[in-house]
């Protein structure tokens, strides 16, 4: 594991990201979605710390958000993609300094992370969608993340989202950047 | 004569008088009465001891209709008899994101279990879905995984409230012309096992007569769930 992570203090700011989340300011929204705050945690953490170290830290950032919410559908799978993903971008490429840069891997990583959600949502009940999908006779109507929720409701929120985190990116991420780049060299 | 005459003349009057009294009733007896009594008359402040007792009449009869209810409901099995309700505090809310969710100040320490009704001011809110001590998980009934039993009292047409990710949930009737219109109150069924009967839920907003199989309402619910701080939850015991 790389030097940020062996400080107690910048690896326990990962437990900020579940507290932000909770907390869910409203007047950090758009149209009342929150940003993802796991994606603009682990941006410049696996920029700084590179692909295996960011992949980790996307597994602890999952599994600590998937105690949030009921259910079977897991944040993680994104989350350490996206870890390992931003790690080696960071690794193979000079360091990342421009807001627009960072507001765009920001803006994909909380694509991706919906959209997993999304296909989790769907695949979790394949019967109940594909039932109302086909627009059978059922005698109870379904339930869950059917076609027209899907179309009324997640492409609103996976929409806001995309657009919050990559808002918030360049600020946030670039005040993290500069902070454990720092850390980083003292560590050395 | 006229000795006799005025020596009766009073008293013929004092009969004659009444005789007047006795074909009258008595009204001007009454009257006067009324007159003289006027100012031991019940106030105001007896007028609210009497309304006060009609009130405590009423929740008297209210408590007798539920418990007389509840135990019918046991004695149907249908669903757990409610105990009691555990006020508790709003302390983090996400009704917009993935998961339409709040999060409650009290858990398992206080008696809470998966599945107890949660009610805000102006109706249902949703049903505990996670608990851990000291907090409590509440699916809103906006969430897609949501789906309750409720009815419109007015025509007495049941139906399945389904959450749709958006402020206001879908109503799939059961019958194909439920004869609703909009304005119509939604309340929880009588004939569902999660939740007690008759619980506020909604009005109707909007309604689809072309969906298929069924038409479909869209519900605006009576609960501000973003703006509200204290919810009631209704905690059940097995009957």
């Amino acid at each position: 594991m790389s030097s940020l992570a062996r400080q107690p203090l910048c690896l326990a700011s990962i437990f900020l990201v579940p507290l932000l989340t909770l907390a869910a300011p409203a007047w950090l929204g758009i149209a009342g979605v929150s940003p993802s705050w796991g994606v603009l945690w682990l941006l410049p953490w696996a920029l700084v710390e590179g692909p295996v170290s960011g992949a980790i830290a996307g597994l602890m950032l999952g599994l600590l958000l998937d105690g949030l919410h009921p259910g079977p559908v897991s944040e993680i799978p994104a989350l350490l993609f996206l870890g390992w993903w931003w790690g080696r971008f960071g690794r193979r490429f000079p360091p990342l300094e421009r807001s627009f840069s960072l507001g765009l891997l920001a803006m994909v990583g909380s694509a991706l992370l919906g959209i997993t959600l999304l296909l989790q949502f769907v695949l979790l009940q394949p019967d109940t969608f594909i039932q109302a999908l086909r627009g059978s006779q059922l005698s109870v109507p379904p339930r869950g993340w059917t076609p027209s929720v899907l179309g009324m409701a997640g492409l609103h929120i996976l929409g806001a989202q995309i657009l919050i985190t990559g808002l918030l990116a360049p600020i946030l991420c670039s005040l993290q950047l500069l902070f454990w780049r720092r850390q980083r060299v003292l560590q050395r | 004569m006229g000795a006799v005459l005025s020596q009766a003349f009073p008293w013929s009057g004092l009969l004659l008088l009444l005789v007047l009294v006795r074909l009258t009733k008595g009204v001007a007896f009454a009257d006067a009465y009324a007159l003289v009594s006027r100012p031991f008359w019940p106030g105001p402040s007896q007028q609210e001891w009497l309304r006060s007792s009609q009130r405590l009449a009423a929740d008297l009869r209210f408590s007798q209709l539920a418990q007389d209810n509840a135990r019918l409901r046991g004695l149907l099995d249908l669903g757990q008899v409610h105990s009691g309700a555990i006020q508790a505090a709003v302390i983090s809310r996400e009704v917009d994101g993935w998961w339409q969710q709040i999060l409650l100040n009290k858990g398992t320490l206080a008696g809470l279990r998966v599945g107890d009704v949660v009610e805000g001011p102006g109706g249902l809110v949703g049903l505990v879905g996670q608990v851990s001590l000291s907090t409590a998980t509440v699916t809103l009934l906006t969430d897609p995984a949501s789906r309750i039993g409720v009815w419109v009292a007015r025509t007495r047409q049941h139906g399945l409230l389904s959450g749709v990710g958006t402020s206001r949930p879908v109503l799939r009737f059961l019958d194909k012309d439920p004869q609703v219109r909009p304005g119509d109150v939604v309340l929880t069924s009588p004939a569902s096992t999660l939740v007690p009967p008759n619980l506020p839920v909604g009005v109707v907003q909007s309604i689809d007569q072309r969906a298929n199989p069924a038409p479909e309402a869209i519900v605006q619910l009576s609960a501000p769930v973003d703006a509200i701080d204290w919810v009631e939850v209704l905690v059940r015991r097995s009957p």
